[in-house]
């Protein structure tokens, strides 16, 4: 018997499997996920006219009333690892906040550059927007202003002619539209500041609210990261609300520290980050000294699940002014 | 897969569109990688394992190479990846073999009373082998072997060159041959291994 014939025989007794039940289970809990692609939800609210409508809509198969399980006990961290998050949390009281009042909305400000995909084909779709979130309510009463700047190839790929389209629209920014036709994101996938406002203030109260109906499938720490990107992003939180996200957001576990990311506007700022399991490191980059959110950044780490060399950036954010309005633009 | 079934690649193609879709290609090739990951981590990790192996394979479903019908081979490429997470897994049990000839992997599917140890003395030296490979060189010699892809697909699963696959599977025979003690000459021939 040679050598391959020997290592073929080796650990040959065991049986083709066939109870995958556990496996199927988590397979479909893991595509129905609510909110799964978080990042590219946000990606696709950017890049689709449509707007939030399109991306929801993709979740017809969402998965309901999970029981909700009690989330993983915190990890001992190192220092280095919280250390950029906790102390964004020491200063999240120190600067002066914005108080809007019900009936007004919050303004954001923010370039984002997502990857976008068509017909077997990728690029970087970029966009500068500006979005009226309502201080109550749901997205369906916000609206949004895109400006669509020059795509980008994807690292390691040509421009590809899909995001032709995208090129003639550069220098033609589109009128305000309403940023949704309907928006049935669960309660707690909410991010008005009529309900952030409410979260608890406590470091465990709102880890649970992270991991709320998060399937435990394995990607759950990810999912809790990614939703720490949806109370960011076009997003505002009270100061003791956003403290003890920065705590909590310091407890899951594979959260690390990058010492130096820059976001979409070339800001440079100190990073926490978690890796995808698409291989792309997803860093929420601070200022160096007031902690304030710059924005976010997608660096690939491993080439071969994210299709694009080791280093290369996938995407990013700058989240450039936050501001409180009387009112949004008209809308015809 | 019987002939009037369509290609995996068509399967992919639709769940683009259908995401619920690509359950079939779980059904078609689950029971298969789980195997596949058992014999080389044990039963504890495997669910795991498999599980993120489909759940990624979901989620990078729009990259996948329609012009590849048969998803295996990408299947093997992102097990393989997962796998590689767990290598500290992988040499525990390996070395618990070698210095015990008690195989943790293999314990659960064999009963008690089947002592064979004339084959024990051989699969110590062959764990001792593998675990003493470079983590590359294990993963292309038991995708081609356990796997059962040729030197091209396991090029494509790892996404390394077929140059690369065919240098380690010599390199690797050479440390088993070395391990096993005798030198067969015949086995000096390298062959494409292809299955179905």
């Amino acid at each position: 018997m040679d050598d391959l014939a020997q290592l073929n025989n080796f650990r040959s007794e065991v049986p083709v499997q066939e109870d995958l039940r556990a496996e199927a289970e988590r397979l479909m809990a893991g595509m129905s996920a609510p909110a799964r692609p978080n990042f590219r939800r946000l990606g696709l609210r950017a890049a689709l006219a449509g707007g939030l409508a399109a991306a929801v809509g993709v979740a017809v198969f969402l998965v309901q009333n999970q029981p909700a399980p009690t989330p993983p006990p915190p990890l001992i961290r190192t220092v280095a690892a919280v250390e950029v998050l906790t102390r964004a949390a020491e200063h999240a009281g120190s600067r002066p906040e914005l108080h809007p009042r019900p009936g007004q909305f919050l303004v954001y400000q923010s370039e984002t550059m997502n990857s976008a995909e068509g017909e077997g084909q990728i690029w970087l779709s970029r966009a500068r927007r500006t979005f009226w979130q309502p201080v109550e309510g749901s997205s369906v009463k916000a609206f949004l202003q895109n400006e669509i700047l020059a795509p980008l190839p994807y690292p390691g790929h040509m421009l590809p002619p899909l995001a032709q389209w995208e090129q003639e629209q550069v220098g033609k920014p589109s009128r305000p539209e309403r940023a949704a036709d309907f928006d049935d994101r669960p309660e707690f996938m909410r991010n008005d500041y009529a309900y952030v406002s409410k979260l608890p203030t406590d470091t465990e109260g709102m880890r649970r609210h992270l991991y709320t109906q998060v399937p435990f499938d394995g990607l759950q720490d990810y999912e809790a990261w990614g939703r720490v990107g949806g109370l960011l992003q076009e997003s505002y939180l009270p100061a003791a609300q956003r403290a003890a996200l920065f705590r909590a957001a310091a407890t899951i576990p594979g959260v690390v520290t990058v010492k130096e990311a820059q976001d979409a506007a070339g800001r440079t700022g100190i990073a926490a980050a978690m890796v995808s399991p698409m291989g792309v490191r997803e860093e929420y980059i601070f200022d160096r000294k007031t902690y304030d959110y710059l924005g976010r950044r997608g660096v690939v780490v491993d080439a071969k699940l994210a299709n694009a060399p080791v280093g290369s950036v996938v995407s990013s954010s700058a989240q450039l002014k936050v501001s409180v309005a009387d009112g949004a633009p008209i809308v015809e | 897969m019987s002939e009037t079934s369509p290609a995996d690649s068509a399967v992919i193609a639709r769940s683009r569109q259908e995401p619920e879709v690509f359950g079939e290609i779980f059904r078609r090739h689950a029971a298969e990688i789980k195997r596949f990951v058992i014999r080389r981590l044990g039963l504890d990790v495997a669910e795991d394992v498999v599980a993120e192996t489909f759940l990624a394979a979901f989620h990078q479903r729009g990259r996948y190479d329609l012009a590849r019908h048969n998803a295996l081979p990408w299947l093997y490429g992102i097990a393989t990846n997962l796998i590689g997470r767990h290598k500290r897994t992988e040499a525990r049990q390996l070395n618990l073999l070698v210095r015990t000839g008690v195989d943790p992997v293999t314990e659960p599917f064999t009963p008690r009373s089947d002592e064979r140890l004339s084959a024990q003395a051989v699969q110590q030296r062959l764990a001792a082998a593998l675990v003493a490979l470079p983590a590359g060189h294990r993963d292309v010699l038991l995708l081609v072997t356990w796997g059962g892809l040729s030197y091209a697909e396991a090029a494509e699963a790892l996404g390394i060159r077929v140059g690369t696959v065919r240098s380690r599977i010599n390199r690797a025979r050479t440390k088993i041959r070395e391990e096993l003690g005798g030198t067969d000459p015949t086995a000096l021939v390298i062959e494409e291994v292809r299955h179905g």
